[in-house]
């Protein structure tokens, strides 16, 4: 479960996210969409742990990510736009690094079906020089489901993967929210948005337009038109500019 | 005007452009105030250093013949001495095969390669673009060298020297790998005729080192009591072997740095001219196929730009293969061994336990052989170079081990998710260089501890050796824990200075204003710590040694003082963790 309150980020006079309020719930994927600079990434930056808020609460299955960092953070995995990875670590030592970060016990029988699960069980022994966009963002993904995590956060999950690796995301992001993970999904690609997501969260200029399951925010902003599209609906939400 | 002529003036259009776009682009940065604080620093330290001197008498004016420092019958000797540096740097040259790489940028190549220029405009184009690199840097040395005062002569025909030596070296490793590209490419030499040649040039190496090796006697340690004494040793060791002719060449070049005055500098000035045209003639008529070559270089210096402004200032690119970690990661325990784990796969090989064990035993096994008596002289040099690489471990150790944050600031987004506290990154990142910077300290601790003459120091006795060493080598991790704190707090405190100034590609006056900003924090904050440590030691060895002897008295006074470095190492630490936890580096190194 994730759970956010009065959430808010300022840097100097610019308010990033103002006053954001939402809760994800253990099977329920939560999709963030915005214009650019909307404060979409600013949001998952502060819900990862990676900069704190101006103001507001983060509850990561039920701790508090200010007060008991530790606890709400191993309960949570976050998975950048851009694969962040050691330079000097092959594909098996990544795992072998963040499964003594995380406690987790006898890693190798767990890493070994992940990777193949995710297609780079062969490039096993290879520096991420050696591997191409896609597979360092699959080789991200591997680190990061590698504790189980509860609470899942993904900033932009499918750039570089091919349209096979798409699919095989999308449909590793269900089955693990159907196994009770909390997901946020923040994604230009509507459509697989209206995919996966059970709730939908329009942020502009960092304030929350709209929040609500998909069908209702659908019906919200459809105008009544029943074929009308999540980008239709993003479209009319947003007023259809830029922040 | 010819279609050569219009493509040469566009050429040096290109250079003389780029020059001054980027000095534009130095001022203009100057409005950052890391930059301008950097600037005033670095321009305040040239002043004082070296310029502040030139308004002083016998400044080296044109025509104003000053007194040397150096006696004048030592001058010959010096000559030969740095003709014989000049010979070493060539001989390391040839050592090394490589292709023809001429240094293009990115932009260069896209835009140069494809015109209508031929190959030998575009070696006259680097050529021109070195010489603004060379010129700069021959005034730098002639300044940092005191304007070669100490030889007497004066400061522009010590820069002038200064020029004819760095051109013609430029001009002859160019021209170096020229030759060794016509001998790699397959299509040029034949697979046997590259073994034959390679075989030639490491075997006239050899023959000319080992020559040398045989004729060369290993000085004495009569030959260090005087300055004379060792004078007259080098003046006829610097004649054995094949010496007396490899030196004449560069003996011709190296003159005119060395001329007293004016008709001395222009009668050594004729011949080392010649040998410089005589390179530009080799390299400009050579033929040969550099483009491949100077495309993958140029890629590599973009990516290492691009990594440093990433936030890797060491800009080095990763290994080209995976390296076996240096110990088996157990999936639980304390995670600030993880980190250690990490980053010595981060080191060169050499960084592992065995290898310090191999060191030490060589140490141990060596200092023997070296106690024979006539081995002092040896032992001497061994000696002097253990303490003071001793003393620049754990001064400039801390700067120069970046396996910590700083190496890996552009993942700190990725640390800070990682269930742990800000303090334990640190501890784990600061774990590599800890314990390399140890075992050197541990390493030079036994040699000393093995070579001091005891003979010539009967008051420290072998107990006291052995307790002084031990107690330096028990303070040693935290003392190096504590500097080490340093370079990674300005990491997380001032991101974007420590990115300019461990970026080794950055240069100019305000990045050296910067590091010297660093490394006198650095100094002042150790200096300040150590501070508390040496007091209560002192305290407590005055305090016991009166009713317990020395012995219980220095065990404590190493006991106080370990345990004060690793308080505020400790403090340092906690510190330190909570800033890491609040710090944004994307926002940090917003411009």
């Amino acid at each position: 479960m994730i759970e956010i309150t009065n959430l808010s980020k300022a840097f100097g006079d610019f308010t990033a996210v103002r006053d954001l309020d939402f809760r994800v719930n253990a099977g329920e994927v939560l999709g963030l969409v915005g214009p650019n600079g909307a404060g979409k990434t600013t949001t998952l930056r502060m819900m990862a742990g990676i900069i704190p808020p101006t103001r507001g609460s983060i509850n990561i299955g039920g701790h508090d990510l200010a007060s008991e960092p530790i606890p709400a953070k191993r309960q949570l995995a976050f998975f950048p736009d851009e694969p962040r990875l050691f330079d000097y670590l092959t594909v098996r030592q990544h795992l072998a690094f963040v499964a003594r970060l995380y406690g987790v016990k006898d890693h190798e029988a767990l890493a070994q079906p992940l990777l193949e699960e995710l297609e780079i069980a062969d490039k096993a022994d290879k520096l991420p020089a050696e591997l191409s966009r896609g597979m360092k963002q699959k080789l991200a993904i591997a680190c990061g489901l590698l504790h189980a995590p509860s609470a899942m956060i993904f900033d932009e999950p499918l750039t570089g993967l091919d349209p096979l690796g798409i699919r095989r995301m999308k449909d590793s992001i269900l089955r693990r929210a159907r196994a009770g993970a909390a997901v946020v999904l923040s994604s230009h690609l509507l459509h697989l948005l209206e995919e996966v997501c059970s709730h939908v969260l329009i942020l502009k200029r960092g304030e929350r337009i709209a929040y609500n399951t998909m069908a209702a925010v659908h019906a919200q902003f459809s105008n009544g038109d029943p074929n009308a599209s999540l980008e239709d609906v993003f479209l009319r939400a947003t007023g259809g500019t830029e922040s | 005007m010819s279609p050569l002529g219009t493509m040469a003036r566009a050429l040096v259009y290109l250079r003389v452009t780029s020059f001054v776009g980027q000095v534009k682009s130095r001022l203009l940065r100057l409005k950052q105030p890391k930059y301008l604080a950097g600037a005033l620093v670095g321009a305040a330290w040239i002043w004082f250093t070296f310029l502040r001197r030139l308004n002083e008498p016998h400044a080296g004016r044109p025509g104003v013949r000053p007194s040397p420092e150096i006696p004048v019958d030592a001058l010959p000797v010096l000559l030969e001495a740095g003709a014989l540096a000049l010979v070493i740097i060539l001989i390391l040259n040839w050592a090394m095969p490589r292709r023809a790489a001429l240094t293009f940028s990115e932009a260069e190549i896209a835009f140069l390669f494809p015109a209508p220029v031929n190959r030998r405009m575009l070696v006259h184009y680097r050529l021109l673009g070195a010489q603004f690199g060379i010129v700069l840097t021959s005034l730098v040395f002639s300044l940092v060298f005191g304007r070669g005062q100490a030889f007497g002569g004066n400061v522009w025909f010590h820069t002038i020297g200064w020029w004819i030596v760095l051109a013609t070296l430029n001009l002859h490793f160019t021209g170096t790998s020229f030759v060794y590209s016509k001998l790699l490419n397959r299509s040029l030499t034949s697979q046997q005729g590259k073994v034959v040649a390679l075989a030639a040039i490491y075997g006239i190496i050899a023959v000319l080192v080992l020559w040398a090796v045989f004729d060369i006697r290993i000085p004495r340690p009569d030959d260090f009591q005087t300055g004379r004494a060792f004078q007259a040793y080098a003046a006829t060791q610097l004649h054995a072997g094949p010496l007396p002719w490899l030196l004449i060449i560069p003996r011709l070049l190296i003159a005119p740095y060395f001329a007293s005055g004016a008709p001395e500098f222009l009668f050594a000035l004729g011949p080392a001219v010649v040998v410089l045209a005589a390179h530009y003639f080799w390299v400009v008529h050579t033929e040969v196929s550099f483009e491949e070559a100077s495309l993958a270089k140029a890629e590599k210096r973009a990516e290492h730009v691009r990594r440093a402004q990433e936030g890797d200032w060491r800009g080095r690119l990763p290994h080209h293969s995976a390296q076996k970690p240096a110990f088996k990661l157990a999936s639980v325990g304390r995670p600030e061994i993880a980190f250690l784990w990490k980053n010595l796969l981060a080191t060169n090989s050499a960084f592992r336990p065995r290898v310090a064990i191999a060191v030490a035993a060589i140490v141990f096994i060596g200092s023997q052989w070296l106690l024979r008596p006539e081995m002092e002289a040896v032992r001497f040099v061994v000696l002097m170079f253990s303490g003071v690489l001793l003393a620049a471990t754990l001064l400039f150790g801390p700067l120069l081990a970046r396996q910590d944050l700083r190496s890996d600031l552009k993942n700190a987004d990725i640390l800070k998710t990682y269930p742990l506290r800000g303090w334990q990154v640190l501890l784990g990142e600061m774990l590599t260089p800890l314990a390399i910077l140890t075992v050197c300290v541990w390493i030079c601790l036994l040699a000393l501890f093995l070579l001091l003459p005891t003979e010539k120091l009967e008051w420290l006795a072998p107990s006291l050796r052995a307790a002084a060493a031990l107690g330096l080598a028990v303070v040693a991790p935290p003392f190096v824990a504590l500097q080490l704190l340093v370079p990674n707090a300005a990491a997380v405190i001032f991101p974007a200075w420590s990115v300019a100034t461990g970026n080794q590609s950055e240069r100019g006056i305000e990045v050296m204003g910067q590091r010297i900003i660093f490394m006198t924090g650095q100094l002042l904050i150790t200096a300040l710590a150590i501070i508390p440590a040496l007091i209560g030691a002192a305290l407590m060895f005055a305090l016991v040694q009166w009713f317990a002897g020395v012995l219980i008295a220095g065990v404590l006074a190493v006991a106080v003082m370990c345990g004060v470095l690793s308080a505020e190492a400790w403090i340092g630490l906690r510190w330190l963790g909570g800033r890491f936890e609040q710090f944004d580096l994307s926002s940090e190194l917003r411009p």
